[in-house]
C-alpha cells in the first residue's frame, strides 16, 4: 500500500489479480479503455452534426446498437445517451474536442474512464456462461455482433457489448469489479461449462 | 414474475430489469394551485393511493435498458400488461374506457379538463 502512496499512479481496478486460469473461456480486463459519457438529443440536427464532425460518424439511433468508427466506438445506452469509447489516452482530449464542438447546444459531455472497468471474455458458448449471472435472453436474434444492452449481471448492473461472435465484452462499476471477476471465476470454470443440446433457434 | 416492454426502446425483460414507481398520473396540488390548497388535499396526494381490483395504471423505469420512466395499465388479477405508453401521454381511449371506479373518474374528469383548456404539447401529465 504504502509504494501506491508514496508513487500515486493510476492502477485499474483489477491490476493486481492473477491471470485466471481453468476456466472455459478467456478473462482479461482491459485497462487501455476510454469512455466518454455523451448526452444530447437527436431530433437536434445541430448536435447530431457536431457530434459526427468529432467523431467521424453518426450517433447510433436504434436502440441496444453500435458505431464504430476508427479507435473510436459508440455505444447506444438510451435514446439520448451514448457512451464514447477510445484509447485512455486520447479521451481527455476528445472530451474536450466534444465540448467544444458543442458549446451552446443542449448536450453533455464526460470523460468518465475511470467509472468503468472492462472485462473482456473471449471464448465459446458465452451466451451460456453469462447466462449463470442474467436473465436478459441472450439467445436472442438480436444478440449478435455490436448489441449493446444494460442488464443485471451477477446482481449488480453491468453493460454487455458483443464485438465478435465469441469476444464479449462486460461492463461494470469499478467498485464492483472485484466481485464480478469472483463470480466469473466461480461460474466460468471448464468444470461448470455448460452444453449446448441442439442448435438454438433465435427469437 | 412479471414481463413488461419497455415503449421507450423496445426491450423485454422481467420485472428485476424494471423499476415499479407506484401509481400513475398523480397530481400535486400545490403545484397547479398553490394559493387554495388545504391540508386534505395535500395528504390525499401523499399518503392516498388506490388498490383497484382489475385495470389499473403504473409507472415503471426500464432500469437495465434506456433507463426513461414510461406508464403502463396492468391488470391485477390477471397480472397482464394491457398497455403501455409515454409518461407525459394517458392511456389508449380502449383502455381508458374499460377503467372502473376512481380511474374512471379520474379519466372522465381529465378529458373534461382537456376538452375544456386543451392541454400544451408536452404538458407533463
Amino acid at each position: 500500500m504504502s509504494d501506491v502512496l508514496a508513487n500515486p499512479h493510476f492502477e485499474t481496478a483489477l491490476a493486481r489479480r492473477a491471470a485466471p486460469t481453468g476456466l472455459s473461456f478467456a478473462l482479461r480486463e482491459m485497462a487501455d479503455r476510454g469512455m466518454i459519457d455523451l448526452r444530447g438529443m437527436t431530433t437536434d440536427r445541430k448536435f447530431m452534426a457536431a457530434v459526427k464532425s468529432v467523431l467521424g460518424a453518426d450517433l447510433p439511433k436504434v436502440p441496444r446498437t453500435s458505431v464504430a468508427w476508427g479507435d473510436v466506438k459508440m455505444l447506444w445506452l438510451s435514446p439520448d445517451q451514448w457512451l464514447v469509447l477510445c484509447p485512455r489516452a486520447k479521451a481527455p482530449a476528445l472530451a474536450a474536442d466534444l465540448g467544444k464542438a458543442l458549446s451552446g447546444i443542449h448536450s453533455q459531455v464526460t470523460n468518465v474512464s475511470d467509472m468503468r472497468t472492462v472485462l473482456r471474455l473471449e471464448g465459446e458458448n458465452l451466451r451460456v456462461t453469462l447466462a449463470k449471472g442474467t436473465s436478459t435472453d441472450l439467445m436472442a436474434a438480436e444478440v449478435k455482433p455490436g448489441f449493446v444492452k444494460r442488464l443485471k449481471f451477477a446482481e449488480v448492473g453491468a453493460l454487455l457489448n458483443i464485438v465478435e461472435d465469441e469476444i464479449f465484452e462486460l461492463y461494470v462499476f469499478r467498485s464492483q469489479a472485484d466481485y464480478v471477476w469472483d463470480f466469473l471465476l466461480a461460474t466460468g470454470t471448464t468444470a461448470s461449462a455448460l452444453k449446448v443440446f441442439g442448435p438454438q433457434t433465435p427469437g | 414474475m412479471l414481463t413488461l416492454t419497455c415503449p421507450v426502446c423496445g426491450a423485454e425483460g422481467d420485472e428485476t430489469d424494471f423499476h415499479a414507481g407506484g401509481q400513475a398520473h398523480i397530481r400535486r396540488p400545490a403545484t397547479h394551485d398553490p394559493e387554495h390548497i388545504t391540508d386534505q388535499q395535500q395528504a390525499d396526494y401523499l399518503f392516498t393511493r388506490i388498490n383497484p381490483k382489475g385495470l389499473h395504471f403504473e409507472r415503471w423505469r426500464c432500469d437495465r435498458g434506456c433507463g426513461k420512466w414510461f406508464h403502463a395499465a396492468r391488470d391485477t388479477v390477471s397480472l397482464e400488461f394491457k398497455a403501455y405508453y409515454g409518461i407525459t401521454e394517458l392511456p389508449p381511449a380502449e383502455i381508458m374506457a374499460q377503467a372502473k371506479g376512481a380511474w374512471a373518474d379520474y379519466f372522465k374528469a381529465r378529458q373534461r379538463a382537456e376538452a375544456k383548456a386543451p392541454a400544451k404539447a408536452g404538458a407533463k401529465s
